[in-house]
């Protein structure tokens, strides 16, 4: 077990980098295509997804999606053993 | 017997669980303010889950949600948005937040960043922002309180009779318990809203409409322009994007950085708890997509209600359900209200003891003085809170946006916390005085706002501005003691 490495440290190794980059970098992703003007193309009425506006399932489908990869950040983490300590310094 | 007596007994039946649950729960908490305030930083992942997830989910998002949906349409789109992201930052610097407030005891946001920059001014200037957003946030949740329990008695039980029975039970499980009753009657609550929700938001849509397709169907052939983001503005004409992507940021934003949210981070057990909690977050947000349907489902159907927050218990009112159910709704609309002004007067009280009085007291407080005055403080708050809810004619949706521009200019003081070590403590307090004055200016002058972009955003511009020149300007802090807090 080894402390959790910190978003944004210089320390972090090359796979760490890469893994908290592409992290921070979907999540950024989301936060964009939540507004303009990136959701443009996508807050349209049609097509219906099950039964809801385009427009209301792309947001619930990047909700989903957001989730889904905060679950593999979260596993990858505690696959390398950095979730098991207290909080404690 | 009258029906409203059965709904009456029902809602009465929930403040009962509510009031053992809250009681029950305080007994295995200590008794200093570490207890009170961060559960001696002892929180699983269950207790913390419902704590974030009822604690946002307020009386704006039950009745004023629906609100949205039902008179501004697809703008409603914006509060799922915003709730998407909100927590993800937490994921990134929480986990080291825990770890300071462990490390030196913090059990407050201003304690951590007071510390940072060697400041008891600063600390002084977020209690006040604090209080200043806290405040109509409150009022707003007691005014919920008082309307569902007039509704439930056909008006027998006036507004204010109605704010002082909820708030009363509240009041004697935060006092009693602290955070730990904040936290099991949240969970209660919590779970008692998201069945509820779930429960009308699909069954409206089937009654009214056939269910939620059809619902959908027909609101596009009608009301197109209902549907389609960003949907309306405050009068009925068609919401810029600037005002529906500006509206995202700021409370994105801020989300995660209101006080008492912030203060939570200091009660998780452990890092896998904290980031279980942050991950598991958009399970709870799912929950706004009923509320949504609830909305759009009155907007063929119901035409004209006034005000629009009303549309659920006007839809509920006129379907001849039965008594027990409409006392449900209810019940789950005081949830939504009791479960986030509880945390709110929780926190005000810690925050401004901990946060001003200790600060800028001559004499240090011993522990159980400072709890004594949070329990002082919270009647305090809870009594002024009430008075301009039951009250006051101040118009508390515009102090409340005013309130989410001053909340926004804390995040600057967050970044460069943990960012940038040469932010010097001029830097920051005179980034968030030129922050704040640029967001009560942009409020005030309306033309100012470019594009309906929120006076935050423009506030926050400015912060960052003056924090950076001021901070490159002054004197940079002792290495030594920055090192501790600046991701290196």
């Amino acid at each position: 077990m080894r402390s959790a490495p910190r978003f944004f440290s210089r320390r972090l190794t090359a796979r760490e980098r890469l893994a908290y980059g592409a992290a921070t970098f979907w999540f950024a992703a989301v936060s964009a295509a939540l507004v303009w003007p990136l959701y443009v193309p996508f807050a349209r009425v049609r097509p219906f997804v099950l039964g809801v506006p385009f427009a209301l399932a792309f947001l619930t489908g990047v909700l989903v999606a957001s989730f889904a990869a905060g679950v593999a950040l979260y596993r990858w983490e505690s696959r390398r053993g950095f979730l098991d300590q207290d909080v404690s310094e | 017997m009258p029906a409203w007596v059965v709904v009456f007994g029902v809602t009465v039946g929930y403040l009962l669980a509510s009031l053992i649950v809250g009681l029950v729960s305080g007994r295995r908490a200590s008794r200093g303010p570490e207890g009170y305030i961060a559960g001696d930083r002892s929180l699983g992942f269950v207790l913390m889950y419902f704590i974030m997830g009822a604690s946002i989910f307020s009386a704006f998002s039950f009745l004023g949600g629906p609100g949205w949906a039902y008179s501004r349409g697809a703008a409603a789109f914006y509060i799922l948005s915003y709730a998407t992201v909100g927590l993800v930052p937490w994921y990134a610097y929480g986990p080291r937040v825990a770890r300071l407030g462990r490390r030196f005891g913090y059990v407050t946001q201003a304690e951590l960043f007071a510390h940072r920059f060697k400041s008891r001014w600063l600390s002084a200037t977020l209690a006040l922002i604090s209080l200043v957003a806290f405040l109509p946030y409150l009022v707003l949740q007691m005014q919920g309180a008082g309307y569902v329990f007039n509704v439930v008695t056909e008006g027998r039980i006036p507004h204010w009779l109605g704010a002082a029975i909820a708030y009363g039970v509240v009041l004697i499980y935060v006092l009693a318990s602290g955070v730990m009753g904040v936290g099991w009657t949240n969970t209660f609550q919590g779970v008692f809203m998201m069945v509820l929700a779930w429960g009308l938001g699909l069954y409206l849509p089937y009654r009214l409409y056939g269910g939620v397709a059809p619902m959908f169907q027909e609101l596009a052939a009608a009301v197109p322009e209902m549907l389609a983001p960003p949907g309306l503005d405050g009068v009925g004409s068609r919401w810029s994007w600037g005002g529906y992507s500006s509206a995202i940021a700021v409370s994105a934003i801020g989300f995660s950085l209101w006080p008492h949210y912030f203060m939570k981070i200091y009660t998780a057990r452990s890092e896998r708890v904290l980031k279980k909690t942050i991950i598991f977050y958009p399970t709870f947000q799912v929950f706004l997509i009923p509320i949504i349907f609830i909305g759009f489902s009155g907007i063929l159907r119901y035409r004209d209600v006034i005000p629009a927050d009303a549309i659920l218990p006007t839809i509920l009112m006129s379907m001849d359900l039965p008594a027990f159910l409409v006392g449900l709704f209810c019940a789950g609309a005081l949830a939504a209200s009791m479960s986030t002004g509880d945390a709110l007067l929780h926190a005000s009280g810690s925050i401004m003891v901990r946060d001003f009085v200790c600060v800028l007291s001559p004499r240090a407080l011993s522990e159980s003085e400072q709890t004594r005055l949070i329990r002082v403080l919270v009647l305090v708050i809870s009594a002024f809170a009430y008075y301009f809810a039951v009250v006051s004619d101040l118009s508390l949706v515009a102090l409340l946006l005013l309130a989410y521009g001053f909340l926004v200019q804390i995040a600057p003081v967050l970044i460069a916390t943990f960012y940038w070590a040469r932010a010097t403590p001029q830097g920051v307090l005179s980034g968030l005085a030129i922050g704040c004055s640029v967001v009560v200016l942009v409020y005030s002058v309306p033309v100012l706002q470019w594009q309906q972009i929120q006076p935050g955003i423009f506030g926050l511009a400015a912060n960052i501005i003056t924090l950076v020149l001021v901070s490159l300007l002054t004197a940079p802090m002792d290495e030594a003691h920055v090192e501790q807090f600046v991701v290196s």
